[in-house]
């Protein structure tokens, strides 16, 4: 079978697993275990081969431009790990099958399980160490659900948390890492990295990429400083602790120090780095262990001093050692798996993992405590079981390592950390299993039934086989492991007798006397230990991570506190700041186009619109004058245009100011008649700064641009000359915005359009929603509100108001005016007949509800664009012809005019729609 | 008149700017207002001032000022107008639900806006 | 000229037209939009197709740069087809919510949006690209008062009144190019630029720094992303997941302009932009990742979300080398599909909290924290590996981003998913509300799955990019249509 459908397996079998578990929890675990079962039979096929010494590898691209890539290989060390992952799965998915309650979601359970087998098989069996980073990430994000599994318990959510903040977090540096190792050596295959052992480790980047790699993998494995998360992990179903978290993903970080053993041991960094850190990780976690109550939390800190022994074994960087490290991982996972169960099944029965209140379940769960005892003496690496047989080979290891020139620290701390260990699993069993009952007898602990019992005792099984018969039932497949390690000649001769001259020996005897002593005065050495102040991890990292919670949310808080005018006063300052470096940056020639002479009534105009401005600023307080203030600018910013050869603009702005200020009139019905002054002095300076940088900055772009030429031929040229014979019309400007440039008007009658069905949804919702405010002005019995005169003046000025825009519609093309203004001026007199007769007296005469008039004004401007289509020319081709009017005289008849048409129903559509809306608040306000 | 020109799109510039650092909205919308007048006056300005040279074709004609920022202008009036339309319209809503006209969002609208 | 190139943008506009002349029945209103949105998606596809070479549509039949001109390339037509996939996929979510009955003219705004945003890929003069900026921001507006509200529509006071800001200030940036220069076209700049006269480069850079803010206010760029968190947390769920191509509209832009207009190698310009945009794009992503683990509730996390995963985008595009571009691109992809998926949770999480859903969120989770297996992580390695130039400062931040972000979205969804007491399941409503959501995560997967073809295409479109001939001559060739 391919080892990529070897690696899709577990992921198909979580899918069939949560389809299966709607039929119950046996199905489900069918299912997950049918898809283990054919991955563990098809990685048992590849044996032979591997035992042979082939690589079996398989690739596909993936993303071949990065170097990600499927790739998957298969060698000892990968057929090792390959066959705890699926095999201890197996016996796993038995034991939850029985664990869990039934009031347990399963399904969710299984499927979570089997994601992360998946994962973890990938990990394994990768060829590409991005691919491998995928899954590595994955793992972290399927253990974090299996933590959080029991998601009732505060204990399981923090502890979800908190392992995937480190071991995920890790995962990111290991990001870096491996992207640097990929640099160095060109290629993201392990099977290329591995052969570059000297070019990786002469690079600079070296130190890095171990070090980040380092991180990743210490985070996984729990070494010192990272290990608290793992007895927080314990907070997950036992069948978790037992697979996860300790006979495979915390092995993850120890699988990647052996994958990549080859390139990066045996220097002098990789040797203080990894062999200091776990010898320190296993004798202290060692020690941490003794003084732990939990049955789980006592085997967590034992599997992290294990982790921590086999991190020793690998940072020793010998062949010896790495074949050491190999083995104690089998073991490993054979007896503290077993443990693991085992503990589950005490708090199962016992419905407590209170070391305290446990005791004398010899008598009462025979058959767990001859399971836990063979399991337990392995862990303290007694003779006859496999834990003695790697332990041993590691303290031989240990006897010879000299540490910066010191020849007996390592062999101390070594044994050290044997004799904690001899402690803290004699502990386990006596306090545990032997004596008496101290818990109250409500419940009566007996041994379950075979379903929890058939995991553990197969793995005792193996304890004492492999113990008995290594070479036999172990060395073969140690030696390919490690052969895939080191890259050596498979020689493995594993002792069960060391021999008389070996220090290992009496390193050993010495850590068996040490853990009895241990034991007989442990109660004098735990209140020593309770008297000793001691940081707790815990409380460290969650006070770290809350306060930088804190610390986000004030940040965040602070800057996005919804303060409008600080945005805008900071994108302003950045604008100008911004301009001014360009500016400064950049070289700059002033121009030299003549100045143009100011009239003197120019210059008057000039003087009242500047004085307008500021009055507006000043007397902003007051609305209704700054608002005419600001009127007032409109008319001379119009006068302005027309004089300054700008006919069309003056003729838009004088209407579509008269129209602004009569809808903001009616809005200030709506609004607060005045500003309250609320803004201290030191405020309004730095307003009143930042006004006046903006004000200088746009007067000196301003008047930089007027005063020179452009630096090539404006385009309008061409519009100048084509206007007549190209767009057939003598007004350049209009031909420009309905023909030359007629998408961008198509574009802003859309935009004028969108305004007004924007304006009428708001107001439709508006009208349903509850008011907070009811405005007060808007009584319609109130005094004279529809002025007898104006009602009748504005009867007639209507009919004048619809013949000036008909006017000024037809002749836009050739002189100023055009489809927009024309709108607004109909527009202008319809508001005056609403302003005079109010609204239920116009929208019952109103023929056409706004609405369609804005959507036919859209569809036939479209439609105008479209039709050139038929001629077989791009949208809003014009064509165009004369005709004679009476008393208009010489109309030209464009297909451009009735572009213009679109554009007239949907400005006078829209303005109507926007004032109609507001009235119509007006009517419900009442 | 380039300079004055000049300085009344900066003086626009800066009334608009001071405005719109206002806490409520109605002078909010004013400054946008203004700023837009001084938008256009800018857009208008890169065609160069030109008085007596409309871009009306004629036989007559001396010279034509730059057409082309007066079609620019003429769009952007209008689509300011527009926007200043739902604008408006927004803060009337926003002032009626909330029961109160200013533009942060730090403070916690009042029950007591004055209206 | 295949009128293929501006159906886009016609279609859109024709059919609202339609919905406001008829106003019929909010099914009908859905199967019109639908079958818009639709349509949107095969056009774009063909546009696609036949994107090898940029080709040009002259309005109006006339020639660059007089008339106004669309171009349709590799890039526009990668844009059109995520507009017209996240429209869809949108419309799923509101027509299976009922989002749409919550207020007046959903469609027809929707529709117009959808037409904004098309013009705005496919517009070839900077002008024009202002009225489309302007035709899908008042689509937005109407968008995010939709269904209106005391917090919507002051949250929407401020998110119009900054883009006024910020189309004043583009307008400016136009005028001063058109005054300098006397084009608007951008193929045209592109040709002239070169040419420009040494005094003239002040004015220039000015107008350059100008336009490129502009861009970085709707791509939420720091300090100028003060709207965002506002204005997606209090828009209706679903209009913001619609608003996470908005803000690519900002980064379209300024790859465009960056590489046709402005490009590294212009003398005026340099690398002026480059060296604004990198640190801002760099303070923006962490600025989002913070926020991810500071908030509170989840609509004003998944908006820092998007402001972070903005950051990481802009800092590819800032770098404007092919690779990199290439880089961008595909997280561009990517963060709009899970962005807007993490938005569409966020309005089903408050009614159900069903496996289904949480599965759904954990994968919304994993693509935007980066994390494996989905395209957030294939993602975030091609950019890193493509700023292996400036690696250590830049990786460590994104990778602590990435933290930050991962623990956020822990913290919440453990405390949504986990703590919460679910909400009692009602079967009556909206059955079928997890359906775009899980639309959405299918195409992150796909995305990651095909991630070799996808960015064999998108580095095709780089390139094209970063040498524009083939664009420029595409407008003048046709010139005189």
């Amino acid at each position: 079978m391919s080892l990529a459908l070897i690696a899709a397996l577990p992921f198909i079998g979580a899918l069939v697993a949560a389809l299966a578990s709607r039929f119950g929890r046996t199905a489900a675990t069918l299912a997950a275990s049918a898809c283990t079962a054919t991955a563990l039979a098809a990685i048992l096929a590849y044996l032979p081969q591997v035992l042979a010494g082939t690589v079996v590898t398989t690739r596909f691209d993936w993303l071949p431009q990065l170097g990600l890539n499927a790739e998957f290989r298969l060698d000892g060390l990968g057929v090792l790990f390959a066959i705890l992952i699926l095999g201890i799965g197996l016996l796993i998915q038995l034991y939850a099958r029985f664990y869990l309650d039934s009031s347990d979601p399963y399904g969710r359970f299984i499927t979570f399980l089997m994601l992360f087998q998946g994962a973890m098989l990938g990990i394994v069996i990768s060829d590409n160490i991005l691919l491998l980073l995928v899954f590595w990430e994955m793992t972290s994000l399927s253990s974090f659900l299996l933590i959080g599994y029991w998601n009732h318990l505060a204990a399981g959510r923090q502890g979800a948390r908190m392992a995937l903040a480190i071991t995920g977090g890790g995962g990111l540096a290991m990001i870096a890492g491996m992207l640097l190792l990929g640099q160095i050596a060109g290629s993201y295959t392990l099977s290329d990295i591995l052969s570059q052992r000297e070019v990786i480790q002469a690079s600079p980047l070296y130190l890095p990429a171990l070090l980040l790699i380092l991180t990743g993998a210490f985070a996984k494995s729990a070494q010192f400083p990272f290990h608290f998360w793992l007895p927080h992990a314990m907070a997950a179903p036992t069948p978790v602790s037992a697979y996860l978290h300790s006979a495979t993903m915390v092995k993850a970080g120890l699988f990647l120090m052996a994958r990549l053993w080859p390139v990066l041991s045996g220097t002098e960094a990789w040797f203080l780095i990894v062999a200091t850190t776990g010898l320190l990780t296993m004798a202290f976690a060692a020690k941490v262990a003794l003084f732990k109550d939990d049955l789980k939390a006592i085997l967590a800190y034992s599997t992290v001093s294990h982790l921590g022994l086999i991190t020793f074994l690998f940072g020793l960087g010998t062949e010896a050692a790495a074949l050491a490290a190999v083995f104690h991982i089998l073991c490993h996972a054979t007896f503290k798996a077993a443990l693991f169960m085992v503990a589950g099944i005490v708090d199962h029965e016992a419905h407590t993992r209170d070391i305290r209140l446990l005791g004398g379940l010899r008598r009462v769960m025979p058959v767990t405590f001859v399971l836990a005892t063979i399991a337990t003496l392995s862990m303290a690496g007694v003779p006859l079981l496999n834990g003695f047989l790697s332990k041993e080979m590691m303290l031989e290891e240990a006897a010879h390592t000299a540490w910066l020139g010191n020849s007996w620290i390592v062999p101390a701390m070594a044994t050290l950390a044997a004799m904690l260990s001899v402690g803290y699993a004699l502990r386990f069993l006596v306090q545990g299993f032997l004596g008496t009952s101290r818990n109250d007898d409500s419940y009566s602990p007996h041994d379950p039934s075979w379903g929890l019992l058939a995991s553990p005792a197969l793995l005792a099984v193996l304890v004492v086989a492999i113990g008995l018969m290594p070479m036999t039932l172990a060395a073969w497949l140690v030696d390919s492991a490690s052969a895939a390690v080191t890259g050596a000649t498979p020689k493995a001769y594993i002792k069960l007798w060391h021999g008389l001259e070996s220090p290992a020996l009496y390193m050993s005897l010495l850590a068996f006397g040490g853990g009895f002593i241990l034991l007989g005065s442990y109660d004098r050495l735990r209140a020593l230990w309770e008297a000793t102040p001691r940081p707790e991890a815990k409380a460290l990292f969650d006070t770290s991570l809350n306060g930088l919670t804190r610390a986000a949310r004030a940040l965040t808080e602070r800057m996005h506190d919804g303060d409008l005018a600080r945005s805008f006063a900071l994108a302003i300052v950045t604008m100008l700041v911004l301009a001014a470096y360009a500016f400064g940056s950049g070289s700059h020639v002033a121009g030299s186009r003549a100045l143009t002479p100011v009239p003197l009534d120019v210059g008057a105009a000039w003087l009242v619109l500047a004085l307008a401005s500021l009055a507006a600023t000043v007397m902003h307080h007051r609305r209704l004058l700054s608002l005419l203030l600001v009127g007032i600018i409109g008319l001379i910013l119009s006068a302005g245009f027309a004089y300054l050869a700008a006919p069309d603009l003056a003729l838009t702005q004088i209407t579509v100011e008269v129209v602004t200020v009569v809808l903001m009139l009616l809005a200030l019905n709506f609004l607060p008649a005045t500003t309250p002054r609320e803004t201290t002095a030191l405020r309004k300076l730095r307003d009143g700064a930042v006004a006046v940088a903006a004000g200088l900055g746009t007067t000196l772009l301003a008047f930089a641009l007027l005063t020179r030429e452009a630096a090539f031929a404006p385009i309008s040229a061409f519009h100048l000359a084509q206007s007549k014979p190209g767009a057939g019309g003598t007004n350049a400007v209009n031909t420009i915005i309905v023909d030359f440039r007629g998408f961008d008007t198509y574009g802003e009658i859309i935009v004028l359009g969108i305004a007004a069905i924007l304006i009428f949804a708001l107001v439709e919702g508006l009208l349903v929603t509850k008011w907070r405010i009811i405005p007060p002005a808007t009584d319609p019995d109130a005094g004279d509100a529809h002025p007898v005169m104006l009602r009748v003046a504005t009867r007639f000025i209507l009919p004048i108001a619809m013949m000036v825009g008909t006017y000024l519609f037809l002749r836009g093309h050739n002189q100023p005016g055009g489809g927009f203004v024309a709108g607004l001026v109909f527009a202008i007199g319809l508001v005056m007949q609403y302003m005079a007769s109010g609204i239920e007296w116009t929208s019952a005469r109103r023929r056409y509800p706004y609405q369609t008039v804005i959507g036919a004004g859209v569809l036939i401007a479209s439609a105008t664009g479209i039709g050139s289509w038929i001629a077989g020319r791009p949208f809003l081709t014009s064509n165009y012809g004369y005709f004679h009017i009476p008393l208009v005289g010489e109309v030209e008849l464009a297909t451009a005019a009735l572009f213009d048409l679109g554009v007239f129903l949907c400005v006078l559509g829209a303005v109507m729609l926007a004032l109609d809306a507001i009235a119509r608040l007006a009517k419900g306000a009442n | 008149m380039e300079l004055l020109v000049a300085i009344a799109i900066g003086t626009l510039t800066s009334s608009g700017v001071y405005l719109m650092l206002r806490q409520r909205s109605f002078p909010v919308i004013l400054g946008l207002s203004l700023l837009s007048y001084a938008v256009n006056l800018f857009i208008f300005a890169a065609g160069r001032l030109a008085p007596d040279l409309p871009p009306i074709i004629s036989k007559t004609a001396l010279g034509y000022t730059d057409p082309l920022p007066q079609a620019l202008v003429l769009t952007a009036i209008v689509i300011s107008f527009g926007m200043t339309a739902v604008l408006v319209i927004m803060a009337i809503g926003a002032y009626l639900t909330s029961g109160a006209d200013d533009v942060a969002l730090t403070q916690a609208p009042t029950d007591e806006g004055q209206a | 000229m295949s009128n293929l190139i501006i159906a886009p943008i016609i279609l859109p506009a024709v059919l609202a037209g339609l919905l406001v002349i008829l106003r019929p029945s909010i099914g009908l209103q859905r199967v019109i939009s639908g079958a818009g949105a639709l349509a949107l998606c095969v056009i774009a596809v063909m546009l696609a197709a036949q994107a090898d070479t940029p080709r040009a549509y002259f309005l109006g039949n006339w020639p660059a740069p007089f008339g106004i001109a669309l171009m349709s390339d590799r890039l526009s037509s990668l844009m059109l087809m995520l507009t017209a996939a996240l429209g869809l996929l949108v419309l799923i979510h509101v027509a299976s919510t009922g989002w749409d009955r919550s207020g007046k003219h959903f469609h027809t705004l929707f529709l117009f949006q959808l037409m904004g945003l098309n013009g705005a890929f496919l517009t070839a003069d900077a002008f024009n690209l202002f009225v489309f900026f302007e035709v899908l921001l008042i689509a937005s507006y109407g968008l995010m008062v939709h269904g209106g509200g005391r917090d919507r529509l002051r949250a929407g006071v401020q998110y119009v009144a900054f883009n006024l800001l910020g189309s004043s200030l583009f307008l400016i940036a136009l005028a001063t190019i058109y005054a300098v220069t006397g084009t608007l076209n951008m193929a045209d700049l592109a040709v002239k630029l070169p040419e420009l006269p040494a005094g003239d480069s002040a004015l220039l850079r000015v107008a350059a720094v100008l336009v490129m803010m502009v861009f970085a206010i709707k791509a939420a760029m720091v300090p100028l992303q003060f709207w965002l968190p506002a204005t997606y947390a209090n828009a209706p769920a679903p209009v913001a997941a619609l608003f996470a191509v908005m803000t690519k509209v900002g980064a379209y832009a300024l790859i465009r302009f960056g590489t046709l207009v402005f490009p590294t190698d212009l003398a005026a310009t340099g690398t002026l932009i480059q060296d604004l945009l990198q640190p801002a794009a760099i303070i923006t992503m962490v600025i989002g990742a913070i926020g991810v683990l500071g908030s509170r509730e989840l609509p004003r996390l998944v908006a820092f979300s998007a402001l972070g995963s903005m950051g990481l985008l802009l800092i590819a595009v800032s770098a404007f080398t092919p690779q990199a571009t290439a880089a961008a691109l595909y997280y561009l992809i990517h963060s709009t599909l899970a962005m807007a998926a993490l938005f569409l949770l966020s309005d089903l999480v408050p009614n159900r909290r069903d496996g289904l859903t949480a599965a759904l969120f954990m994968a919304a989770a994993v693509a935007m924290a980066g994390m494996p297996p989905l395209s957030g992580f294939v993602g975030k390695l091609l950019i890193m590996d493509a700023l292996r130039a400036s690696a250590p400062l830049i990786w460590t931040l994104i990778l602590l981003s990435s933290l930050l972000t991962m623990l956020g979205l822990a913290r919440i969804g453990s405390g949504l998913f986990w703590k919460a007491e679910a909400p009692r399941p009602s079967d009556s409503i909206a059955p079928f509300a997890p359906v775009a959501t899980a639309l959405c995560l299918s195409a992150l997967l796909a995305l990651t799955l095909g991630a070799g073809p996808i960015l064999t295409w998108l580095e095709a479109t780089a390139q094209n990019l970063h040498a524009p001939a083939a664009y420029i001559a595409a407008l003048s060739l046709g010139a005189g249509g």
